[in-house]
C-alpha cells in the first residue's frame, strides 16, 4: 500500500469481535516528555513497562471488557479523527500488550502460547548472558519488605532536611580536603598497589552497597509520595568484568510521574556516595587512614567517572535521559542515526523518523555518536585489561566481543542490505553508497600512506665534561652552588682553607727570612758560606712556591676553556668539611656540546634501523614541560641491545619515564628488558645560541619524535597490534 | 483436524535459515533421479508376477497389502510390490500400463518430492500409485487438481483403479452440500481443487470457533457443550496431498488468501468511493501525483495534497480527515492508473472480474482488498459492491504447509527448487521423458518496439501457416490476445482465441489446436493440463510451433508454454518474440532496457543480440527473486500475527 498508515488491515477480523481489557493488576502512570503526554503501563508483578502515546492510550482505556475492539475503534475514529490508531496499529498494539501478558480476554487462556513466550524469554535472557559475559546479573533476594520497614528512617535522607545536612557534610568534606590536594594526588598513584587491592575491593563493596540502598530507599520514598508504590523486588550480584558487586532493581521508578523524581532516584546512589566520601575525607584528613582514603577515593572519583557518566548506561544516563525528557535515549538515538542514513544516504522515502520533537533531533545524534565512540573505547580498554591479567580468558572474551560486536552486526547489516523490503527500490543506491563508503575508508586506511611517527625518550647529556678534584687538602670555606654557569676566569667554584699549609708557609717564609739575614751576615764575614746559603734559600723558595701553589689551588676554577656548567649536587654537604686532595667535588660540563642519550625498546629501534638503511634521518626534539620548544637533531649512532642500565633514572617507569624497570630495583635504573641506546646530536641553528628558549640543558628529559617513511595506517595499526600482543603475551 | 491446529512450523530464521538452505542445496546433490529410476526398474521387473494372475487373486493380493499398509508395517519390498500391483490394475482397468518414467515419478511423489514431469507424460496416472498406497494407509489422501472439471474427470477416470484395489474415491465439486462433502472427504481418496479443500478447511475452523486444540475440544466435549460443533466438521484432517501443477498452486497462487466473508454493515461508504473516483479524475498526473508501475504505487505530491484539500472542501463527512481522504484518493488513483481493463480485470455482466495475471484466467470469486475493488468499480461507474467482512482467511501457502505429507507434480519445477525447499521442504526431482524430447528452440527474437514485435509475430504466423503447420501463440493478457486477434483478422487468417472461458471448452479447443493449419491464440496457461494432440500428418510438417509473444516473470511459465509443442517424442518448435517495451523488462530492468531502447531508437527491425536477450534473463531473475522474497515475507508476517494474536485464537 502506498499509504503511510493504511486505515484498514486484512487481519482485522481476528480481533474485531474480541472484548479484551487490561489485566486488573496493571497500573498506569501519566508522564510528560517534551510537552507530549505519554502513559506508562506497568505490570507490578514483574516490573515490565510499556509506553503508550496518547491516542493508543485512549484506545486501550476504552477497552473495558464490555465493548468489542471494533466498537472501540469506531469510537476512537470519531473522537480522534486522523490521530486515531489504524487497524494495523491496533493489531500491533494488542499483540504487544498480549505478549507482555498485560491483556486479558474472554477466551480461554492460551497456555501453550504462554509457555512458548516464557521459553522464548528465558532463551533470550540466556543468550543475553552469553553474549554479555562482562556484565552478568544474578538476582538473589527480594528486599522490598525490608525497605518498607526502614524507609521511614532512611527515607529522610532524601528530604529537604536531608539535603541540607548533605550540603553541610559535603561542604565540610571539601574544606578538609582543600588544603591537602597535593597529598591526595600523590597518594592516588599507590591506590592500585597490590597490597592495597583487597582493602580497595572491600571499600568498593561497602560503598556500592550504600549506593544501591540509596537508590532503593529513594525509590521507596519518592514512590510513596508519587503514589505509584516504588517497589524494589530484586537484589543481587552483578559480575562486572567478573568482579562481584551488589545491585538492586529500582526500575519501578520509571513509572514516576515527574521527570524530576525519576532523576532524583537515579541520582540518589551518587548522593549517598558523595556523603560517604565527605565523611571519609574528614577521617582521612585527621588520621591519614588508608582505608578512609580508599573509601573516599571510590565514593568520589569512581562515582563521578562511571556512575555520573551519561555515556555509559549507569545513573548518569538515566538522569540525562530524564533531564532531556527523552525516554529510551540510547536505543532511540541509535534508531535516529539509522534513520538519518536511510533517509539521506540511501534515500529511503518512507523511513520512520523516531524523533518526535525538534529538540530530539539535536540530542539523539549527539548522544548516539558520542556514546558509541565511548563504548568502543571502554570495551577495548576492558578487553585489554582482562587479557593482560588472564590471557586465555582475555582471548576468548575478545573473540566473543569481536563476534558479538563486529560479525553479528555486520552479518545482520549485510542481510538487511540484501533483503530488506524497505530498501527494495533504493537497494542499488544503498549498496553502492555503502560500498563506496567502505571502499573510501579502506583506501584511506589501507592504501594512502600516512606519516609514520614514533617517539622515544632521552636525556640531554654534555658530550664533554671535566671532573673537578680537590688539588690540596683543606677545609671548605666557600663554594658556588651547583648548576651555575662557570668560566675559567670567573669566580671560583670552591674555596678552602688549610691552616697547616698556611702555618707551613709562614714557617718557611720565616726560615727564608732567617736565611736571608744569615746570608747578609755571611757576605761580610765569609764569602764561601753565602753560596751555600743562597742555595738553601733557593730550595726554600721552591718549597714556599709549592706551598703557595697548594694554597692557590684551594680555590678551584673550571677546568674547561669554554663556558660550562658546574654540577655538584652534594656541594652543600662540603661546607666547612675537610676534603682531601684528590677527592671529587663535582664536575663541569661543557655548555655548547650537548647530546641526547635516548633509550628505545627493541621494536622501536628495529624500526629505526630497518627504515634508516644506513643513514638515520633528522628527528624532532621536544623538552618535557616545554611544549613551545622546537629543536631538531640527527641520530648519530644506535648502540646495539645489551644494556640494562638506564643512563638516567628519569627514563624509567619509577620516575615517570617510558622504560619498564625491574620492580625490585630501588634506584629504578635497571630495565626489565634490554634496550638500545640512541645518540642524537641536536642541530644548533645559526644565531640560536643566545636565545634562551632554544637551548638544551644537560640533564633535561626530552622526547624525540622521529618519522620513518610514510605507510598506510592499516600497516601501522597491524604492526602496533602485533607488538602489543607480543609485549603483553610474550608470544 | 483438531490435533492440527498448531501445525506448521514457523519459517526458519537467521542462522537456521542459512543452515536450512545449505541442507536444501546438499539435497540437490543426492542422485534422487537415479535412485528412483533403479527402483522403478525393479518394479517393472515384477510385472511377470501379476500379468497372469486372475482378477480375484489380484484383489486378494491387494487386500493383503492394504492390511500391511494400514498397520504401517510395510517394507521397501512390499512398497515395490504394491506399485507393481497398481500398475497391473491400471493396465487391466484403463488399458494403460504406466511407463518406467511414470513409476519413477510415482516413487518421487511417495517420497514427498516435487516430481517434474513433462506435460503429456501421464502425471494423472502416475499419481494413482502413491494415492492408492495412501488410501490403504487409511488416513485419507487429497489429490489436488487445478480445476473442478479435472477433479471430476480424474476421479471418474482413475476411480476404476482405486475401486479395484478396494478403495473408495470421491471428488468435491462446487455447490455440494456439506453432508455430501463429508462423505467425499471420508472416502479414501478425494479429488478436489485447492480452493475447495481450503474453503472447507476454513469453514471447519469457523465451526470449531474457539476450540483451540484437541485437548480443549475434548474438554468441551466432556463438559457437554460443544458436541454439535465438532460433528459439523466436514474434513477429517490433512494427512497427505498430491498437488497437481504444484508450481501453480504452491508458488504462483501461494499468497492468494482464501477468504470466507460476509456482508459488512456500513452502506454510507459507497458514496465515498464514487466521490473518490471523481476526485481522482480531477487530479493531474505528474503535477498532483506520481505513480510507480513496478511497485504498483501512487504518491501524492505536495501540490496534489493542497489541490485535494481545495477539492474536498464542499464534501465534508469522511473527507475531513486528512489521512483517510488521501488514502481514498490514492486508492482511486491506483485504480485509475495501475489497473487496466482487459489486462487486470474484465467487466462481465456489470461486474468487475479479476484476471489472474499469471494464468490470464478469470477469477470471478476473487476480489481485491482494502477497497481497491470498490475503487475500480467506481472508476468504471459500475454499481459499487460493499467490501465484505472477513470471517476467516488463509493463504494457500500456509494451508498446504499444514499437511503432514505433501508431494507435488508439475511440468516445471526445477526453476523453483529453492522455494519448494525453503517453504515446503520438498526436494525437486526431474523425471526424464519417456521418449527423448526433440523440441527445437529458436533464439528469442527481440524487437525495439511493441509495434514491430506484433508485426513480426503476424509475419511469423503467416509464414508458418503457409506450410499448414499448426501454430499456438501465447499472450500474457486478454488485451494482448484480442489485439493479436485483430491483427490476424486484418490479414484474413482464420484463428481461434482462447481467453478466459469455461474450463471444459477451453480444454477442448486446446486439445484441437494440433490440427493441420490451425492458428490458436491463447493466454499463457489456458487449458493447462490438457494435451495438444497433433493432427494427422502434422508431425511430418514439423509439429506444433509455439510462439510466446512476451516473456513471463517466471521462466517456468515460459517453459510451460513451450512445453505444449513436441510432446511425447513428437517434433515441434518454440520461439519467443519479444520487445524492449514489454512490461517485464520495463518493470524489472528499467535502466538497461531504457538505454537499449534509446540505442535502437525505435527501429522496426530485429535487434536481437546477446545483450538484448540478456536483459530479459536479468529481468526474469529479478522478478523471481522479488516474488520469492515477497512470498516469504507474507509467511513471516503471518507467523508474527499468529504469535502475537494468540489471545484472538489461532487462525489455523
Amino acid at each position: 500500500m502506498p499509504v503511510d498508515r493504511p486505515t484498514f488491515s486484512e487481519s482485522w477480523y481476528r480481533v474485531a469481535d474480541l472484548r479484551p481489557r487490561l489485566r486488573s493488576t496493571v497500573q498506569i502512570h501519566r508522564q510528560y516528555f517534551r510537552g507530549q503526554m505519554w502513559h506508562v503501563v506497568q505490570d507490578p508483578t514483574n516490573n515490565q513497562f510499556f509506553r503508550l502515546n496518547d491516542s493508543a492510550y485512549h484506545f486501550v482505556a476504552l477497552l473495558d471488557g464490555q465493548r468489542c475492539v471494533s466498537e472501540v475503534w469506531y469510537i476512537c475514529n470519531e473522537e480522534l479523527a486522523d490521530s486515531a490508531p489504524t487497524q494495523g496499529e491496533v493489531i500491533q498494539l494488542l499483540g504487544q500488550l498480549y505478549a507482555a501478558n498485560l491483556l486479558q480476554a474472554e477466551l480461554p487462556p492460551d497456555a501453550e502460547g504462554l509457555f512458548n513466550r516464557y521459553r522464548k524469554r528465558i532463551k533470550r535472557e540466556v543468550q543475553g548472558h552469553l553474549t554479555n559475559l562482562l556484565f552478568v546479573r544474578i538476582p538473589l533476594f527480594d528486599p522490598d519488605h525490608f525497605l518498607d520497614r526502614w524507609v521511614g528512617v532512611f527515607g529522610n535522607i532524601f528530604s529537604w532536611y536531608g539535603l541540607a545536612v548533605w550540603l553541610v557534610l559535603v561542604g565540610t568534606g571539601l574544606y578538609f580536603v582543600a588544603g591537602r590536594v597535593g597529598d591526595m594526588a600523590s597518594r592516588a598513584g599507590g591506590i592500585l598497589d597490590p597490597a592495597n587491592l583487597p582493602y580497595l575491593y572491600l571499600s568498593f563493596i561497602f560503598v556500592k552497597i550504600c549506593h544501591e540502598f540509596g537508590h532503593s530507599f529513594a525509590c521507596k520514598k519518592f514512590g510513596r509520595s508519587d503514589g505509584s508504590g516504588g517497589e524494589v523486588h530484586v537484589m543481587g550480584i552483578m559480575l562486572l568484568v567478573f568482579m562481584p558487586m551488589p545491585y538492586m532493581d529500582a526500575t519501578s521508578a520509571w513509572a514516576f510521574r515527574k521527570g524530576r523524581t525519576r532523576a532524583a532516584v537515579a541520582a540518589s546512589g551518587m548522593y549517598v556516595e558523595l556523603a560517604i566520601a565527605a565523611v571519609a575525607a574528614m577521617i582521612w584528613a585527621k588520621t591519614a587512614s588508608p582505608i578512609a582514603y580508599n573509601v573516599m577515593f571510590i565514593a568520589s572519583v569512581s562515582t563521578l567517572l562511571f556512575n555520573a557518566n551519561p555515556l555509559l548506561r549507569y545513573d548518569g544516563y538515566y538522569i540525562l535521559s530524564d533531564w532531556l525528557e527523552i525516554a529510551n535515549l540510547a536505543p532511540r538515538s541509535r534508531q535516529y542515526i539509522y534513520y538519518l542514513v536511510k533517509r539521506y544516504v540511501w534515500g529511503v522515502g518512507r523511513a520512520q523518523n523516531p524523533a518526535h520533537t525538534p529538540g530530539e533531533k539535536f540530542w539523539l545524534p549527539v548522544y548516539g555518536i558520542s556514546s558509541t565512540l565511548f563504548r568502543v573505547f571502554i570495551v577495548t580498554k576492558i578487553l585489554l585489561f582482562v587479557a593482560g591479567k588472564l590471557f586465555i580468558v582475555g582471548v576468548i572474551l575478545a573473540l566473543a566481543a569481536v563476534v558479538a560486536w563486529v560479525f553479528v552486526p555486520l552479518g545482520k547489516f549485510l542481510h538487511y542490505l540484501g533483503t530488506s523490503g524497505e530498501l527494495a527500490r533504493v537497494r542499488l543506491r544503498a549498496v553502492v553508497s555503502t560500498a563506496a563508503m567502505v571502499a573510501g575508508i579502506a583506501i584511506i586506511i589501507g592504501l594512502i600512506p600516512a606519516a609514520d611517527r614514533g617517539r622515544i625518550e632521552g636525556v640531554v647529556e654534555p658530550s664533554r665534561l671535566a671532573i673537578v678534584h680537590m688539588a690540596a687538602d683543606g677545609f671548605v670555606t666557600d663554594f658556588m652552588s651547583s648548576e651555575q654557569k662557570v668560566s675559567p676566569d670567573g669566580p671560583p667554584l670552591l674555596k678552602a682553607q688549610n691552616p697547616d699549609l698556611e702555618t707551613q708557609l709562614e714557617q718557611l717564609e720565616a726560615r727564608r727570612e732567617q736565611l736571608r739575614v744569615q746570608k747578609r751576615l755571611a757576605q761580610t764575614r765569609e764569602v764561601a758560606g753565602t753560596q751555600i746559603l743562597s742555595k738553601q734559600i733557593a730550595a726554600l723558595e721552591e718549597q714556599i712556591q709549592r706551598v703557595e701553589d697548594q694554597l692557590r689551588s684551594l680555590e678551584l676554577h673550571s677546568p674547561l676553556e669554554s663556558e660550562g656548567i658546574w654540577i655538584a649536587p652534594n656541594i652543600e654537604r662540603f661546607k666547612g668539611a675537610f676534603i682531601r686532595r684528590g677527592d671529587r667535588v663535582g664536575l663541569v660540563a661543557s655548555l655548547d656540546d650537548l647530546f641526547i642519550r635516548a633509550t628505545a625498546g627493541q621494536e622501536v629501534a628495529a624500526r629505526l634501523i630497518a627504515e634508516a638503511k644506513g643513514k638515520y634521518g633528522t628527528v624532532e626534539i621536544r623538552v618535557k614541560g616545554r611544549p613551545d620548544m622546537e629543536l631538531r637533531g640527527n641520530i648519530e649512532k644506535i648502540l646495539p641491545a645489551g644494556q640494562e642500565r638506564l643512563p638516567s633514572a628519569a627514563l624509567g617507569y619509577a620516575m615517570g619515564g617510558s622504560m619498564a624497570t625491574e620492580p625490585g630495583d630501588e634506584k629504578g635504573i635497571k630495565t626489565a628488558a634490554r634496550f638500545f641506546e640512541i645518540h642524537i646530536e641536536p642541530i644548533v641553528s645559526e644565531g640560536a645560541e643566545n636565545r634562551e628558549n632554544v637551548r638544551l640543558f644537560s640533564g633535561q628529559r626530552v622526547i624525540v619524535r622521529f618519522e620513518t617513511p610514510p605507510k598506510p595506517l592499516m600497516v601501522q595499526w597491524y604492526r602496533s597490534l602485533l607488538q602489543m600482543l607480543q609485549r603483553r603475551f610474550h608470544i | 483436524m483438531l490435533a492440527q491446529r498448531r501445525a506448521g512450523e514457523n519459517l526458519a530464521k537467521g542462522l537456521d535459515a542459512v543452515c536450512d538452505k545449505a541442507v536444501g542445496l546438499a539435497g540437490r546433490m543426492v542422485p534422487r533421479q537415479r535412485q528412483f529410476l533403479e527402483r522403478a526398474k525393479r518394479i517393472v521387473a515384477l510385472e511377470e508376477r501379476f500379468t497372469r494372475m486372475a482378477d480375484a487373486n489380484l484383489r486378494e493380493q491387494a487386500a493383503q497389502l492394504r492390511d500391511v499398509f494400514r498397520c504401517g508395517r510395510e517394507t521397501p519390498a512390499q512398497l515395490e510390490l504394491a506399485f507393481a500391483l497398481v500398475r497391473e490394475v491400471a493396465a487391466r482397468q484403463l488399458g494403460e500400463r504406466p511407463y518406467l518414467v511414470q513409476i519413477t515419478g510415482a516413487l518421487a511423489l511417495e517420497a514427498g518430492c516435487v516430481a517434474e514431469m513433462a506435460t503429456g507424460e501421464g502425471k494423472t496416472l502416475a499419481a494413482t500409485m502413491p494415492a492408492t498406497i495412501a488410501g490403504w494407509r487409511g488416513r485419507g489422501c487429497h489429490v489436488i487438481t487445478v480445476n473442478d472439471y479435472l477433479a471430476q474427470r480424474d476421479a471418474a477416470w482413475m476411480g476404476k483403479i482405486y475401486r479395484f484395489c478396494g478403495l473408495k474415491v470421491a471428488h468435491i465439486e462446487p455447490g455440494m452440500s456439506s453432508a455430501d462433502r463429508r462423505t467425499a472427504y471420508w472416502a479414501d481418496i478425494t479429488y478436489c481443487t485447492n480452493k475447495e479443500v481450503t474453503a472447507d478447511f476454513l469453514r471447519d475452523r469457523l465451526a470449531l470457533g474457539k476450540c483451540r486444540d484437541l485437548s480443549s475440544a475434548l474438554l468441551a466435549k466432556m463438559a457437554g457443550g460443544n458436541i454439535g460443533q465438532i460433528d459439523r466438521l466436514v474434513q477429517r484432517g490433512l494427512h497427505y496431498a498430491i498437488v497437481d501443477e504444484a508450481d501453480s498452486v504452491l508458488i504462483d497462487e501461494a499468497v492468494t488468501p482464501l477468504i470466507i466473508s460476509g456482508d459488512a454493515p456500513n452502506p454510507e461508504q459507497i458514496e465515498t468511493f464514487t466521490q473518490a473516483a471523481k476526485l481522482a479524475a480531477e487530479l493531474d498526473s505528474e503535477r498532483d501525483y506520481r505513480f510507480d508501475y513496478r511497485y504498483r504505487e501512487v504518491e501524492l505530491t505536495a501540490v496534489g495534497k493542497q489541490h485535494l484539500d481545495e477539492l474536498v472542501e464542499p464534501l465534508g463527512g469522511l473527507w475531513k480527515g486528512i489521512r483517510r481522504r488521501e488514502e481514498m484518493v490514492i486508492q482511486a488513483l491506483t485504480a485509475k492508473e495501475l489497473y487496466q481493463q482487459d489486462k487486470h480485470y474484465v467487466i462481465d455482466e456489470g461486474k468487475v472480474v479479476i484476471v489472474d495475471e499469471f494464468t490470464g484466467r478469470l477469477m470471478p470469486d476473487r476480489t481485491w482488498r482494502d477497497g481497491l475493488h470498490q475503487a475500480i468499480e467506481a472508476k468504471e461507474t459500475l454499481e459499487v459492491n460493499l467490501p465484505k467482512d472477513t470471517y476467516a482467511r488463509v493463504s494457500f501457502q500456509r494451508f498446504f504447509r499444514l499437511y503432514r505429507r505433501l508431494s507435488g507434480m508439475t511440468g516445471t519445477a526445477s526453476e523453483a527448487w529453492q522455494e519448494f525447499w525453503q517453504i515446503y521442504h520438498m526436494p525437486v526431482v526431474v523425471i526424464p521423458t519417456n521418449r527423448p524430447c526433440i523440441r527445437e528452440y529458436r533464439m528469442d527474437a527481440v524487437y525495439a518496439t511493441e509495434k514491430s514485435k506484433w508485426a513480426a509475430i503476424v509475419e511469423e504466423i503467416k509464414q508458418g501457416h503457409e506450410t499448414t503447420r499448426p501454430i499456438l501463440v501465447g499472450t500474457r493478457s486478454v488485451r494482448a490476445s484480442e489485439h493479436l486477434s485483430q491483427l490476424l483478422r486484418e490479414e484474413k487468417l482464420e484463428h481461434e482465441v482462447l481467453n478466459a472461458v469455461r474450463h471444459a471448452e477451453e480444454a477442448q479447443i486446446v486439445a484441437g489446436a494440433g490440427g493441420a493449419g490451425k492458428i490458436t491464440v491463447a493466454t499463457n496457461m489456458a487449458g493447462r493440463g490438457t494435451d495438444i494432440k497433433l493432427g494427422r500428418g502434422v508431425a511430418e510438417l514439423g509439429g506444433l510451433h509455439v510462439i510466446a509473444s512476451e516473456r513471463h516473470e517466471a521462466g517456468r511459465v515460459d517453459r510451460q508454454l513451450f512445453g505444449r509443442s513436441a510432446r511425447q517424442g513428437d517434433p515441434g518448435s518454440a520461439q519467443a518474440i519479444v520487445s524492449l517495451e514489454d512490461e517485464l523488462v520495463q518493470r524489472y530492468a528499467k535502466h538497461l532496457s531504457g538505454s537499449l531502447c534509446r540505442r535502437y531508437g525505435g527501429s522496426n527491425s530485429n535487434v536481437s543480440s546477446r545483450l538484448s536477450r540478456r536483459v530479459f534473463h536479468l529481468a526474469q531473475r529479478r522478478a523471481q527473486r522479488m516474488a520469492l522474497r515477497q512470498r516469504k515475507g507474507v509467511l513471516r508476517s503471518d507467523d508474527w500475527l499468529e504469535e502475537y494474536l494468540g489471545f484472538a485464537g489461532s487462525e489455523l
